[in-house]
């Protein structure tokens, strides 16, 4: 079995592969300042919970630096093995077109070479994080760079936070665009609003590119606005686990 | 009342604007911060002297509009002591001219009223007003001139902010339209996703605002962000950086003529 882990900036995820296929997954708060032994009670304690499968290898992808070493040394004590961290010098098989390579969010190239994997043509991922992300691979695979916007979620925390007369809602769509009360209102503000966010940029792109790329999405809000965007054509909810799935398979023949 | 000079204010969640008018005519304008825990002394030494640089206009009246609650009490003691006018507070009980059919219409904050009143003062059409500011606040104004309601999404400036404090590995940018939509680096990714993506959000919800209605409504602006953004807009007909002001200006009008 191989194991995945995404750190993300607001969660943590794990994904433990049989081949190709997805068995179990976790989804843990990511805590800087949580160390290795605390990660790995809660690790060790789910895998007993699925069997204690034998885990052959590990690969990590890392948007929170101080916590790359944190699950760096909970691999290597807790599983056995030392992680593979995708990086600079890790084989992706993708062509990086960033104007400084070392600068991309492994997250990012891991969900282009998921998606690319999945479509072999031009493609936009969104991915509905913390952040709100788009890439943009072409035709030949290569990555070409990408849009980071706020994420709905610290979006709408900010504006509670920061709006005197405002307060949080349930995020549910609307039943109208133009709300008649502020309940509907900031609903309607934050479901369709981040959808257009989304479409607009997409079509941005697909303009900017002249190609008329495939669109993938995934994070946390994917099926919550997905379903209401007119661009996006495909969610899975595991694109970055399964990224660093084939990452693993490239580094390891 | 045409013969006297008429003092607007504005007190929005970052800042608070104040506006000078003869007539009908905006002469002098200025931008405070708002911090609810100023007095009104501060803010009164402040007025005062702003009033005295542009030669101590003798003013007849003022109009405010607050959506801060603990400022309402502040303001309204500045304007008593300092300036001896009792001012008009927009809220419910204030003629404005304009059905308001919200579920509840005590709930609409005022200065959203003010916007749609001076928006629709301009159009006598049905008309989408846009108010970039702490938040990004979108009011829906019928052919009638009713005030429908709105949208309320989180503003340019409260969102990035937030990103930088929460994603570890971002940092903040300049406020500048990149080159390319498609950043190839982070700075250009970031401009990009504020820049683009918040016109985006906008022309996306005034679109999904006019079908709903069945009506091209005419769109107007205003806000801090407007400048920056609506000229990427494609929906965007006009752009007012003082529309909330002068909308203040009309309800004052209103209810002290007779």
């Amino acid at each position: 079995m191989m194991l995945a882990i995404d750190v993300g900036n607001t969660h943590t995820v794990f994904g433990l592969y049989d081949g190709a296929t997805l068995r179990h997954h976790w989804r843990l708060k990511t805590t800087r300042g949580r160390t290795a032994d605390e990660y790995g009670v809660l690790l060790n304690d789910l895998l007993s919970g699925v069997g204690r499968p034998p885990i052959r290898g590990i690969a990590v992808s890392s948007v929170v630096p101080p916590l790359t070493q944190v699950v760096d040394a909970l691999c290597r004590t807790y599983l056995g093995h030392a992680p593979l961290l995708v990086g600079p010098g890790v084989r992706t098989g993708m062509p990086i077109l960033y104007d400084n390579p070392q600068q991309v969010g492994s997250d990012r190239i891991v969900n282009a070479v998921a998606a690319y994997e999945r479509t072999h043509a031009a493609t936009i991922v969104v991915d509905f994080g913390t952040a709100t992300k788009l890439e943009y691979v072409t035709e030949k695979g290569e990555y070409i760079g990408g849009v980071i916007a706020p994420g709905m979620g610290i979006a709408g925390d900010a504006l509670f936070e920061r709006a005197a007369k405002l307060y949080r809602v349930d995020l549910v769509k609307p039943k109208q665009v133009v709300g008649r009360n502020t309940v509907h209102a900031i609903q309607s503000g934050l479901i369709y609003g981040y959808v257009a966010l989304v479409d607009g940029l997409v079509r941005r792109m697909q303009k900017e590119t002249h190609a008329p790329a495939r669109v993938l999405a995934t994070g946390g809000f994917a099926p919550l606005l997905a379903p209401e965007s007119e661009t996006i054509e495909e969610t899975d909810e595991f694109l970055t686990l399964d990224g660093l799935r084939l990452i693993y398979e490239r580094n390891s023949h | 009342m045409s013969n006297g000079t008429f003092l607007a204010i504005d007190v929005s969640n970052t800042q608070t604007v104040l506006g000078v008018y003869a007539g009908t005519t905006l002469q002098h304008h200025w931008r405070l911060q708002t911090d609810i825990e100023r007095t009104a002394d501060e803010y009164g030494v402040l007025v005062r002297s702003l009033l005295a640089s542009v030669g101590q206009p003798r003013i007849r009246g003022i109009a405010v509009s607050s959506s801060v609650p603990p400022m309402t009490h502040v303001i309204d003691e500045l304007c008593r002591t300092y300036v001896g006018v009792t001012p008009l507070f927009v809220g419910p009980g204030v003629r404005t001219g304009m059905p308001i059919l919200y579920d509840k219409p005590q709930e609409v904050s005022a200065d959203r009223i003010v916007n749609a009143i001076a928006a629709y003062d301009r159009t006598h059409s049905a008309t989408i007003v846009v108010d970039f500011s702490t938040a990004t606040i979108f009011d829906y104004v019928s052919e009638r001139g009713e005030y429908v309601g709105g949208v309320i999404a989180p503003g340019l400036g409260i969102a990035s902010d937030a990103l930088f404090d929460r994603a570890a590995k971002l940092y903040r940018v300049e406020l500048v339209k990149p080159k390319h939509v498609i950043g190839r680096n982070t700075v250009h990714a970031i401009q990009s996703g504020l820049i683009y993506g918040y016109v985006s959000l906008v022309d996306g919800l005034v679109t999904r605002i006019q079908k709903e209605n069945k009506v091209k409504a005419r769109v107007i602006a205003t806000g801090g962000f407007a400048p920056l953004l609506a000229p990427e807009s494609e929906t965007i007909d006009e752009v007012d950086e003082f529309l909330t002001l002068d909308g203040l200006r009309l309800i004052y009008e209103r209810n002290s003529d007779e």
